[in-house]
């Protein structure tokens, strides 16, 4: 009998990995288009510019470097750089119990592409037991990987032939809502998102993309008080039944 | 931009953005977070994300003035309603972006 579950505990591939993940990489397609377009038009040399595909895997972050260079010295797009992916250690901290469980190597490779998208897909599989949550994990990377560094080329080649009239620019922003609206679960997330996104609109006018920080840190503190209420409240109903 | 900047910065990028994405998880790997901290770090994803959209909406790369128009924030509203009622990031995107292009056309 153990023979024939050997094929799907074996696979090395995740299929749901590939029905989650295909919803959030298509968006990515644009993304890369416009990235890839804009890294034609930059002032940073091209050879570097494709190289921060690979390496940085941070379509913002990356949009924003190829933008500013050239304008900006070079501490400017470090440190815009640095503060864009700066989200990324509250990713690593929400991430560090699921990978309590996992061999040193995966702790090691898993951070390198550890951007919005397996984020959000890691986190609903929190749940998994830690070989399947790797294959589902490990899944998402080459799938994120693979596709962001063919759409990135792409864009640089067939870029700049797409007509600025399709606006492939504010494809984005739709993105980054959907995940914003999908990974909404319980109420205090409603009010983190509420909170960080209003709050990143007063703090708009901040240089660097800082507005994006100092709006999800009040975003999750205003997540924490809500929770500590909502606890509150339900611990005195049940007190009073 | 010389060659040797742009090396610098790519160099900078590629490893400070490894470091924020690998450091909590090499450091915090062997040890356990207060409950409390767990449960406020489940609303990172949706805080973050939703900075992260209206920053982009509204171009929030500081110096210039808020920037979304109308038909902008219509067609976002109107990809938010899809996204409700499908769950589907990709129906959400083309509504959005078929409302855009149809809006700007109209008006």
């Amino acid at each position: 009998m153990e023979t024939e579950a050997a094929p799907t505990r074996h696979s090395r591939v995740d299929r749901q990995a590939f029905t989650d993940a295909i919803p959030l990489l298509i968006p990515a397609v644009p993304f890369g288009f416009v990235l890839g377009l804009a890294m034609t038009k930059s002032e940073m040399p091209l050879w570097a510019a494709w190289l921060t595909s690979p390496l940085v895997f941070a379509g913002a972050a990356q949009l924003t470097m190829v933008t500013i260079a050239g304008t900006a010295s070079l501490w400017a797009i470090i440190s815009a750089v640095l503060v864009i992916n700066s989200r990324h250690v509250m990713y690593s901290a929400a991430l560090a119990p699921l990978f309590r469980e996992q061999p040193r190597w995966f702790r090691w490779v898993g951070p390198v592409m550890l951007i919005d998208q397996v984020f959000a897909l890691a986190m609903l599989r929190s749940d998994q037991e830690p070989d399947s949550f790797r294959r589902y994990y490990i899944t998402t990377m080459v799938l994120f990987g693979t596709t962001w560094n063919v759409a990135v080329p792409l864009g640089m080649v067939i870029g700049p032939v797409i007509p600025e009239a399709w606006r492939l620019d504010f494809a984005p922003v739709i993105m980054f809502a959907g995940l914003a609206l999908f990974a909404i679960k319980r109420v205090p997330a409603g009010v983190a998102a509420l909170v960080g996104g209003s709050i990143s609109l007063l703090a708009a006018g901040l240089s660097d993309r800082l507005g994006i920080l100092v709006g999800a840190v009040c975003g999750v503190v205003a997540g924490a008080i809500a929770e500590q209420r909502i606890t509150t409240l339900t611990t005195r109903q049940e007190v009073d039944q | 931009m010389s060659n040797r900047a742009a090396l610098l910065v790519l160099v900078a990028a590629t490893l400070g953005t490894y470091a924020f994405r690998a450091g909590l998880i090499l450091l915090l790997a062997d040890r356990s977070l207060p409950v409390v901290v767990e449960r406020a770090l489940q609303n990172v994803g949706p805080a973050v994300l939703a900075a992260l959209t209206v920053n982009l909406a509204v171009g929030g790369d500081g110096g210039t003035s808020v920037d979304i128009d109308a038909i902008e924030l219509a067609s976002l509203g109107i990809a938010a309603v899809v996204g409700l009622r499908t769950k589907n990031l990709v129906f959400m995107l083309l509504a959005g972006m078929a409302a855009l292009l149809l809006l700007t056309e109209i008006f």
